[in-house]
């Protein structure tokens, strides 16, 4: 019994992170840049998700407008920053750490570093088979295999997800065949961005809100990215459910102050053994 | 494309006068003693506040100038440099105060110790071309680190810091325990930082690590050991990031994980991005403008931050050669005679 509360409780964490990863690993599989503000949108996803809460709308508004909000952030850094910086990888994450600054900062001034909460729309547990689930916990996990899937489908179906994957394997080729690179490249960041919003909602439900949430999950998130093998995102969905799978077990039955430490762990593994990740997407050249 | 006729297609190579080449080459000499003016204008200036401002910007370019040697040099983007910066304050602190060893024993100690980490983190990632590999790889390393120095309660005392009560003994006739013997050995720092940046750009090191810079599949058909070479700037940088970090406890008194953060390193880009990457004056230049810009302002310590956020993105979409590296090309063209 406490073995399956450990690994439903790993699932849900391991969603969370794999909600993350997916939007880095789109926009650094499809567009080259290594997104370092990720984090800033999942803490900005979970302000608005905390601001639309208190003044009395309820979750679900929550969610959808935390999606909008951060869909829209990305456009906007998008255009300004992120489309002149397109070919250059190095160029691309400096950007994104310069926008870390200005955005943690402003949110820090603005919001004050004092963490937050807000209701979940499910409090309480029930009992279920002798086990006690936490009822917030199980609609993140719900939520977020929705989320997963619903993304999954829309790469794999939609005509603009199949435009969004050719480019990724080659992006003049797609240009050839009349796909409009500028159009699908907004369409990456805004998707991206959007389940960055997605997670920071789901995130606040659950734990605290504060200014400088993101380092924790953007780790994971990078972690997940090397470990699913780069641009691949059924790798980093997989290696996120593994991911937080391995944490809950290892703080359970190992050391739970060390928690942080076992994603790190099986990073310097996978690099070393594994090194095009699970499903290795983009197999990394050795010279 | 209009094309004139009466303009030759290849310009023919302008007569360059000796005098303009003789200035061009005097212009890294310039360089060179406006540094050591700079170096001795805190302490005749005798201003306490002159004195402590010019040790914090003596350590920020010496990290920066370490800094330099993986990112501009070798191109590879290090992510961890502030987490190795606090693994020498920790260490050496640790060294000195738990295990009683003296200050100059404990700082090549700690140097060590780092460099051995450094290859630990480094060989698995480095092992990749392109490096996004070592970017994700030290950022976790990095946050791990700060995690680590914030939960080790009875190692490093928490999130609330450590106090450090030492002075580093005399040296060679020079007294640490003033302030503006303090500022001497921040000085010192960066001067040792600058001469092993120097030594290696002039080397034949420093010349494969530009070659893997600009195209690491073409430095391996020339027989450069590719993984060694960039294994090696990131532990040579490593290994400075600590030993400035030794230097940083006695100087602070005061040690806390913020010493690790991410934001310490993502500050040192934008100095290096903002003061020409890969340029010997580069990261002071940097450090100048970051520091001094700011410090003018007199605005507060978030907003500052704010500001370096901006000026980063700024840089990195219209001046991507940075200041050092604009003058560098203006003096090029110059001593050609074509500016």
């Amino acid at each position: 019994m406490d073995l399956i509360q450990t690994l439903l409780d790993g699932l849900m964490v391991g969603g969370l992170y794999a909600t993350v990863a997916i939007g880095v690993t789109l926009v650094f599989g499809i567009l080259g840049i290594l997104n370092f503000a990720h984090g800033q949108m999942v803490m900005l996803g979970a302000y608005t998700a905390f601001f639309v809460v208190s003044s009395g709308l309820g979750f679900w508004p929550a969610l959808i407008v935390g999606m909008v909000a951060m869909g829209a952030l990305g456009l906007v850094l998008e255009r300004l920053v992120f489309r002149h910086v397109l070919t250059d990888h190095m160029a691309g994450l400096t950007a994104s750490l310069g926008l870390i600054m200005v955005i943690e900062h402003l949110a820090a001034a603005a919001f004050t570093p004092d963490p937050r909460n807000f209701d979940p729309p499910l409090p309480g547990s029930f009992q279920l088979a002798g086990l006690t689930l936490s009822s917030q916990r199980m609609l993140v996990l719900g939520l977020v295999v929705l989320l997963v899937v619903a993304c999954y489908l829309f790469l794999q179906k939609t005509r603009i997800g199949k435009a969004i994957r050719a480019m990724g394997q080659n992006r003049t080729g797609a240009a050839l065949v009349g796909i409009r690179i500028s159009q699908v490249t907004a369409v990456v960041f805004v998707l991206g961005s959007a389940m960055a919003g997605a997670a920071g909602v789901l995130y606040g439900s659950l734990f605290a809100i504060t200014p400088y949430m993101a380092a924790a999950p953007l780790m994971k998130g990078f972690i997940l990215t090397v470990l699913g093998g780069l641009g691949s995102v059924p790798g980093a969905v997989v290696a996120g459910f593994l991911l937080g799978l391995a944490e809950s077990l290892g703080s359970r039955y190992l050391s739970a102050s060390f928690r942080d430490g076992y994603g790190f762990i099986l990073l310097i593994v996978a690099l070393l053994y594994f090194p095009r990740g699970l499903f290795g997407g983009r197999a990394g050249l050795r010279v | 494309m209009s094309t004139s006729l009466d303009m030759p297609t290849v310009p023919s190579l302008p007569r360059v006068s000796s005098m303009r080449q003789k200035v061009a080459a005097a212009v890294p000499w310039l360089g060179w003693i406006s540094l050591a003016v700079l170096l001795v204008l805190p302490v005749l200036g005798g201003s306490r506040y002159l004195v402590y401002l010019g040790t914090l910007i003596a350590l920020q370019a010496a990290l920066a100038t370490s800094l330099n040697i993986v990112m501009g040099y070798a191109g590879q983007f290090a992510m961890s440099h502030a987490a190795f910066y606090g693994f020498g304050a920790y260490a050496s602190a640790l060294l000195v105060s738990a295990a009683g060893l003296s200050f100059w024993a404990a700082v090549p100690l700690a140097m060590l110790m780092a460099g051995v980490l450094a290859a630990l983190i480094g060989y698995p990632a480095l092992r990749y071309t392109g490096g996004v590999h070592l970017a994700l790889i030290t950022f976790a390393f990095g946050e791990l680190a700060r995690l680590v120095a914030a939960n080790w309660h009875t190692l490093t005392g928490g999130p609330m810091g450590m106090r450090v009560m030492y002075a580093p003994a005399p040296l060679l006739g020079m007294d640490f325990s003033s302030s503006k013997g303090l500022y001497w050995l921040a000085a010192g720092m960066l001067l040792a930082c600058l001469l092993v940046s120097v030594a290696i750009q002039r080397s034949r090191f420093g010349r494969g690590l530009v070659a893997v810079r600009e195209d690491e599949t073409l430095a391996s058909f020339l027989g450069i050991n590719v993984v060694g070479y960039k294994l090696a700037a990131y532990v040579i940088s490593s290994m400075l990031a600590a030993m400035v970090g030794c230097a940083y406890a006695p100087i602070m008194n005061f040690i806390s994980p913020e010493l690790l953060s991410a934001h310490e390193t993502i500050s040192l880009i934008g100095v290096l991005i903002l003061g020409g990457i890969g340029t010997v004056a580069g990261p002071i230049i940097g450090t100048l403008v970051f520091f001094g810009i700011p410090e003018m302002l007199r605005v507060a310590r978030l907003y500052r931050l704010v500001i370096v956020g901006v000026i980063i993105v700024l840089v990195v979409l219209f001046m991507p050669k940075g200041v050092a590296g604009v003058l560098r090309d203006r003096v090029e063209r110059w001593k050609r005679g074509v500016a």
